[in-house]
C-alpha cells in the first residue's frame, strides 16, 4: 500500500496533508487542511483555542480519525489498513500537554514499554536506550523513580524520552509547556532545541513565541479549522498578511 | 530555615494555662462548655456502667465451657470426626495447610522487607503458636497437634528466607506461589485416592473457620478475573455484550446471597449437564464467586472510570494495540486504585460466608449453633458462644480493614 | 487534486487488516460467544426441566398453600393460595425493611454525629460502636439477639410494665388502637389526612409570610396547631355521628390456660431480634456514611457561613447539611437496599420473610418458577430504591 501520488508535495515531503476534513458530530473541526512538511523541517503551529490546531496534529498519528482527504506520512497513506496505522504510529512520536506518563510504572519502565511491547526488543537493549535518552534529556539519575516523584518539567522531559525511545522520524508536541510552571518551561524547551538541532522533523503546537522565532522553519496559523497563514517566522512575526493573525499576535505578545 | 533576628529574640510567652498539658487536654476535649461537660458526665457514667457489667459478665457470670468443649472443632469443623476420617488421623492436614499459608505470608514479608507484610506474617505465626501453649485443661490437644501449631514460627522464618536466596521474589512469582499454595491446600484437605496418609475426605465434612476462609479467599481470587471481564464488557460499545453484563451484574447485586445460595441447590445442577460432578461445596463456591464477581465488576469499573483518558492516548501514541493498552496501562492502574475497595469487599464476603448454613454446610457459626441445638444442656451458653464468635470474626475483619486503611494511606503518600 | 477517499473505503486493503472490520469482527465474535454461553446455560436448564420431569409453570399459584406462616401482617390462613402466601411473605419483608430503614437511619445519624463530637468520650464511644458492629457478621449478631430474646422469661413469668407492656420470650406486646367499626374509622382516617394536609398548607403559608414580612410567624407551631385542631374536631364529629369513638385502644392481656397474650399489638421475638440486629448492623455503616458526608464539606464553607454572620445552627442547616446530603444520599440508599436484602437472614431466627417462605414453598411447588418470582420481587425492590436515588439526584441537579 506504499503508493503516493506525486502531484502534491516534493519527494522529500515526510508529511503530506491534502484537503483533510474532520467533524466532531456536526462541528467541522478541520476544513480542507492542505499542507506538507519536509524531512527535518520544524513547524510551529499557532492559533486560538478551538481553532483545530491540536486536532490537526492528532490526526497525523490517528489519535483522531480524519473523515475525508489524504494524509501520507513517510510515504505511507493513512487508511483503515492496520498495517499502515501501525507503521505510521511507529514513525511518529507524540508529547502531550498533560505528559500522560504512566503513574504505575517507573521512569525507566515508562520509556522501555514501547520498545519492548511494540518493537519486541529484549530488555537490556531497551534499558540501554532508556539510559541513553535519560542522559540526553538531562535526568539520568531519576530512572527508578515514579512519575509522581518528579517535577512537572522533569516529567515532560521523561515524556519526550519515552517518545524518542521508539526512534520516531517525526515528533509531535501538543502544547508541551502549557501545564508547566514558568521556571520549568525553559528546561523542556532546551531539550526541544537540542532535538531540533539533531535534525528531527518536528511539529509543535505552542504559544512560546521565543522558541518559535529561534527554532521554527515555518509558522502555521490556524483559525476556524483551516490554515489561514503559512510563513517563515521572520515574515510571520514582522509582517503578517492576515488581519486575524495580526490580532492574535498582538494578543499573545502583549 | 530563614533566620530572623527579631523573631529569635522575641520571648515566647507560654500559652494560657487552659491550653496546656493534661488540664488543657481535659478542658478542650471534655469540659469546653456546659453542654460538653454534661455529655462527659452522662457518657462517662454510661461507659463505666457498660464496662462494669460487661467485664463482670465476662470474668464472673459467663460460662465459657461451651468454647472449650468445641475447641479446635471451631477451626476445622467436623473434618477430623469418625464419619469424615475413620481413625481420626486427618487433623495434620489442615494444619499443614496453615503452615503453607504461613510460609507464603513469610515470603510476603521477605519480599516487602517489613511494614504491613511483616506485621501480618508475624501476627499469624505468633497467634497460631500461642494456641500450642494453651493449658491442657482448656483444650485437650495432643502433642502432635501442638508441635504442628508451634511449627508456624519457624515456617514464617523459612518463608522470609525464600525471597532472599531464591528467585521467588517478584510480585508475579508471589501470585504464582499463592495459587500453588491454594491448590496444594485444597488437595491436602481433599486427599488423593490411593496415596497413603491422604485418604479422601468428603467436602461435606469441611467446616469451621477453615471453610469460611477457603470460601472467602477462593471467592475473591476467582471473582477478580470474572469481575474484570464483566467490567470491560459493561464498558464495551457492543450493545449485546453490554446489556448481558449489566443484567448479570444487577441481578446478582440485587438479590440477597442467601437466596442465591439456597436456590443454587435447585438451579445450579440444572445448568450443568446431568453427569457433571457437583457437591454442596462446589455449589456454594460457584454462587459465592458469581455473587462476588458482580460486586468486583463494579469496583473495577469504578477504577477504570477514575483513569484520565490521556493514559489510553499515551499508550496508543506509543503504538500499543488497544488490548495492550488495556492490559499494561488501564487495568493495572484501575485495580491498584480500587485495592482498598477490594479489601472491603473481601471483608464483606468473609462475613457473608456464614450464610452457607442455608445449604447445610457447617461453617464456624453453623457448627456452633448446631452443637447448641443438638446439646440443649448448653442452650444457656448460646450467648457466650456467639460473643466468642463475634470476637473471632471481629479480629479477622478489623485486621483486614486496618490493612485496607494502611494501603490507602500508603497509596496517598507514594506514587500516584 | 487526487480523488477524495470516503470514510469507509477498502482501497484494496485485505479485510483481515482493515481496522474497522477487525473491530466489528472482534466485537461480534465476543458477542456471539457470550450469547452462546447464556443460551447453553439456559438451554441446559430448559432441557433438564423437560428431561427430568421437573414441574414448571405458574399454575401452582392458584393452589392452596396448606402451610402455616409463622407471623403475618396480612390476614392469612393455610387454605389461602400460594399467590396470597407469596404476598404475605413480601409484606413481611417490606414491614421489616421499612421499619428497619427508618430506625437504622435515625440511629446511624445519631452515631455519625456523635462520632464528630468534640467530646472525647462521646466520639470514642461512637467509634467503638461503629468498628465493633460492622466487623461482625450480621448472622452472628442475629443469633446473639435471638438467644437473648429466648432467654427472656416465659410468657407466664414475663415482665409486665404498667399493665400494658408485656415482655416475654414470645415477644413484646403493646396497646394498639384498633378501629371500632370500619365505616367510622375509615371516615375519620380520611378526615385526619385532610387535616394533616391543611396543617401543611398552613405551614407553607406562614413560612411564606415570614419570608415576605420578615417578622416571625412560627410556621411549625401554627401548622401543627391547625392540623391538631381540625383533627380533633373531626374526631368529635365522627364520634358523635356514629355514637362511638372511631378508634379504640386494645390492650394486651393474658388469656387462656397458658397465659398467651391476646389483644394489642405483639412484635414476635424473632422479629424483635431481627430488627435489633438489622438496625444496629446497618446503623454502623450509616454512621460512617454520615460522618464522611459531613467531613466532605470543606472547612471553608463553614467559615464562609460564619463570616456571613449566620449562627452555628444556621450554618449547619443552610450550608453544611444541604452539601453533605449530596454525598450522603447515594451510599445511604445502597445501605437501605442492603438492609432489605439482609432481612433474608430472618429465616435463621424463625421469622417468615420472603426468602424463608419461598424456601418452604419449593417443597411443594416448582423451584424454577419460585426462583423467578423471588428474583422479580427483590429486583423490584432494588429498582425502587434506585429510582428514589435517581429522583433525588435529579432534584439536586436542578
Amino acid at each position: 500500500m506504499v503508493t503516493t501520488n506525486d502531484d502534491a508535495g516534493a519527494p522529500d515531503d515526510i508529511i503530506i496533508c491534502r484537503d483533510v476534513n474532520k467533524w466532531f458530530g456536526e462541528f467541522h473541526v478541520l476544513t480542507g487542511v492542505t499542507t506538507s512538511v519536509k524531512r527535518g523541517e520544524k513547524v510551529v503551529v499557532l492559533g486560538p483555542s478551538g481553532s483545530g490546531k491540536s486536532t490537526f496534529i492528532r490526526v497525523i498519528n490517528r489519535l483522531e480519525e480524519h473523515q475525508t482527504g489524504d494524509i501520507i506520512v513517510d510515504g505511507v497513506p493513512m487508511t483503515n489498513d492496520v498495517r499502515n496505522i501501525d507503521a505510521i504510529r511507529r514513525e511518529v512520536g507524540m508529547v502531550f500537554q498533560q505528559f500522560n506518563l504512566f503513574p504505575h510504572l517507573t521512569v525507566r519502565q515508562n520509556i522501555t514499554l514501547g520498545p519492548m511491547k511494540v518493537r519486541k526488543w529484549p530488555r537490556n537493549q531497551a534499558d540501554e536506550i532508556a539510559d541513553e535518552l535519560l542522559e540526553r534529556v538531562g535526568i539520568p539519575e531519576q530512572s527508578e523513580k515514579y512519575p509522581a516523584e518528579l517535577s512537572g518539567g522533569q516529567q515532560q522531559r521523561v515524556a519526550i524520552a519515552r517518545a524518542l525511545a521508539m526512534q520516531p522520524k517525526i515528533m509531535l508536541f501538543d502544547e508541551p509547556t502549557s501545564a508547566l510552571d514558568p521556571e520549568m518551561i525553559k528546561e523542556v524547551l532546551d531539550v526541544m532545541r537540542e532535538l531540533a538541532t539533531s535534525g528531527m522533523t518536528m511539529i509543535v503546537v505552542t504559544h512560546e513565541v521565543g522558541f518559535a522565532r529561534e527554532v521554527a522553519d515555518r509558522m502555521i496559523m490556524f483559525d476556524g479549522g483551516r490554515i489561514i497563514e503559512e510563513a517563515p517566522p521572520v515574515d510571520f512575526f514582522i509582517s503578517p498578511q492576515q488581519e486575524r493573525t495580526k490580532l492574535f499576535l498582538s494578543q499573545i505578545l502583549a | 530555615m530563614s533566620t530572623n533576628v527579631s523573631a529569635e529574640q522575641r520571648i515566647a510567652l507560654p500559652p494560657p494555662r487552659l491550653e496546656r498539658g493534661v488540664l488543657g487536654w481535659l478542658h478542650a476535649n471534655l469540659f469546653s462548655s456546659k453542654f460538653n461537660s454534661g455529655l462527659t458526665v452522662i457518657g462517662g457514667a454510661l461507659v463505666i456502667l457498660v464496662l462494669w457489667f460487661g467485664l463482670k459478665w465476662i470474668f464472673f457470670d459467663a460460662d465459657w465451657e461451651v468454647i472449650t468443649v468445641l475447641g479446635g472443632k471451631l477451626a476445622i469443623g467436623p473434618y477430623n470426626t469418625d464419619a469424615a476420617c475413620p481413625g481420626n488421623d486427618c487433623v495434620w492436614r489442615p494444619q499443614a495447610g496453615l503452615l503453607l499459608v504461613t510460609i507464603l505470608m513469610g515470603m510476603g514479608w521477605g519480599m516487602a522487607g517489613g511494614g504491613l507484610a511483616k506485621r501480618l506474617a508475624l501476627a499469624t505465626a505468633i497467634i497460631a503458636a500461642a494456641f500450642a501453649m494453651l493449658p491442657y485443661s482448656l483444650d485437650k490437644m495432643g502433642w502432635d497437634v501442638r508441635l504442628m501449631l508451634a511449627a508456624n514460627l519457624p515456617a514464617v522464618g523459612l518463608g522470609w528466607l525464600i525471597p532472599k536466596y531464591t528467585p521467588l521474589r517478584t510480585t508475579r512469582w508471589m501470585a504464582v506461589t499463592g495459587v500453588v499454595v491454594f491448590v496444594a491446600v485444597i488437595l491436602l484437605l481433599r486427599g488423593i485416592e490411593g496415596v497413603p496418609g491422604l485418604k479422601p475426605v468428603s467436602v461435606i465434612y469441611w467446616g469451621g473457620m477453615m471453610l469460611n476462609l477457603l470460601l472467602a479467599v477462593g471467592g475473591i481470587a476467582v471473582s477478580l478475573p470474572i469481575g474484570i471481564a464483566l467490567a470491560l464488557g459493561r464498558r464495551s460499545n457492543l450493545p449485546v455484550v453490554k446489556l448481558l453484563c449489566i443484567v448479570f451484574i444487577e441481578v446478582f447485586r440485587g438479590m440477597p446471597l442467601i437466596t442465591l445460595l439456597f436456590m443454587s441447590q435447585v438451579l445450579v445442577p440444572l445448568a450443568f449437564p446431568e453427569n457433571f460432578p457437583l457437591n454442596s461445596l462446589m455449589r456454594a463456591a460457584i454462587v459465592i464467586t458469581l455473587f462476588s464477581s458482580a460486586y468486583m465488576a463494579e469496583n473495577v469499573r469504578g477504577g477504570l472510570q477514575s483513569l484520565h483518558p490521556g493514559q489510553a492516548e499515551g499508550a496508543r501514541a506509543l503504538g500499543l494495540a488497544s488490548w495492550q493498552a488495556t492490559l499494561f496501562i488501564s487495568l493495572p492502574q484501575a485495580i491498584r486504585n480500587v485495592i482498598p475497595a477490594i479489601v472491603g469487599q473481601f471483608i464483606a464476603l468473609f462475613k457473608d460466608t456464614s450464610l452457607v448454613y442455608i445449604i447445610g454446610m457447617l461453617d464456624i457459626v453453623e457448627f456452633g449453633r448446631a452443637f447448641i441445638q443438638g446439646n440443649p444442656e448448653y442452650l444457656p451458653d448460646a450467648k457466650e458462644l456467639f460473643v466468642f464468635l463475634a470476637l473471632v470474626f471481629w479480629i479477622f475483619c478489623y485486621t483486614m480493614s486496618y490493612v485496607s486503611r494502611r494501603i490507602e494511606h500508603n497509596m496517598g503518600v507514594g506514587r500516584r | 487534486m487526487a480523488s477524495v477517499p470516503r470514510r469507509l473505503t477498502y482501497q484494496g486493503i485485505p479485510i483481515w487488516r482493515h481496522v474497522q472490520i477487525i473491530q466489528w469482527t472482534t466485537q461480534i465474535v465476543s458477542g456471539i460467544l457470550v450469547v452462546v454461553l447464556v443460551v447453553w446455560f439456559f438451554g441446559n436448564i430448559a432441557n433438564a426441566v423437560q428431561d427430568r420431569n421437573i414441574p414448571h409453570g405458574f399454575g401452582f399459584l392458584d393452589r392452596e398453600y396448606q402451610t402455616p406462616i409463622g407471623h403475618h401482617f396480612l390476614p392469612y390462613d393455610p387454605s389461602d393460595t400460594f399467590l396470597h402466601a407469596f404476598l404475605v411473605a413480601i409484606t413481611n419483608t417490606l414491614f421489616v425493611s421499612i421499619i428497619g430503614v427508618i430506625l437504622a437511619t435515625i440511629l446511624g445519624i445519631f452515631v455519625g454525629v456523635a462520632r464528630m463530637s468534640n467530646n472525647w468520650i462521646v466520639s470514642k464511644t461512637a467509634l467503638v460502636y461503629v468498628e465493633f458492629f460492622r466487623n461482625v457478621p450480621l448472622l452472628v449478631q442475629l443469633f446473639f439477639w435471638f438467644y437473648i430474646v429466648l432467654a427472656l422469661p416465659q410468657v407466664r413469668e414475663g415482665y409486665v410494665i404498667l399493665n400494658g407492656l408485656f415482655i416475654n420470650n414470645a415477644g413484646i406486646s403493646i396497646p394498639m388502637s384498633v378501629p371500632s367499626s370500619a365505616a367510622a374509622a375509615g371516615i375519620w382516617i380520611v378526615l385526619a389526612l385532610g387535616s394533616v394536609l391543611a396543617g401543611v398548607a398552613a405551614h407553607r403559608w406562614l413560612s411564606w409570610r415570614e419570608i415576605q414580612t420578615g417578622s416571625s410567624s412560627y410556621p411549625l407551631v401554627g401548622g401543627t396547631a391547625v392540623a391538631v385542631v381540625i383533627g380533633a374536631v373531626c374526631w368529635l364529629a365522627v364520634g358523635g355521628g356514629f355514637g362511638e369513638a372511631p378508634l379504640v385502644i386494645s390492650a394486651p392481656a393474658p388469656e387462656g390456660a397458658f397465659g398467651r397474650i391476646a389483644g394489642g399489638f405483639t412484635l414476635p421475638g424473632g422479629l424483635i431480634a431481627l430488627l435489633i440486629g438489622l438496625v444496629i448492623y446497618t446503623s454502623s455503616f450509616i454512621a460512617e456514611i454520615v460522618r464522611a458526608g459531613i467531613q466532605s464539606v470543606g472547612r471553608g464553607q463553614t467559615e464562609a457561613g460564619r463570616a456571613l454572620g449566620l449562627p452555628w445552627s444556621g450554618v449547619l442547616r443552610n450550608v453544611t447539611f444541604p452539601q453533605a446530603l449530596r454525598v450522603i444520599v447515594p451510599p445511604l440508599i445502597s445501605q437501605f437496599l442492603n438492609l432489605t436484602k439482609n432481612s433474608s437472614l430472618a429465616g435463621a431466627i424463625g421469622y417468615s420473610d420472603l426468602t424463608n417462605v419461598a424456601k418452604t414453598m419449593t417443597q411443594t411447588a416448582p423451584a424454577v418458577s419460585i426462583f423467578i418470582l423471588i428474583m422479580a420481587a427483590y429486583l423490584a425492590m432494588s429498582l425502587t430504591y434506585s429510582l428514589i436515588g435517581n429522583l433525588y439526584n435529579r432534584r439536586l441537579r436542578v
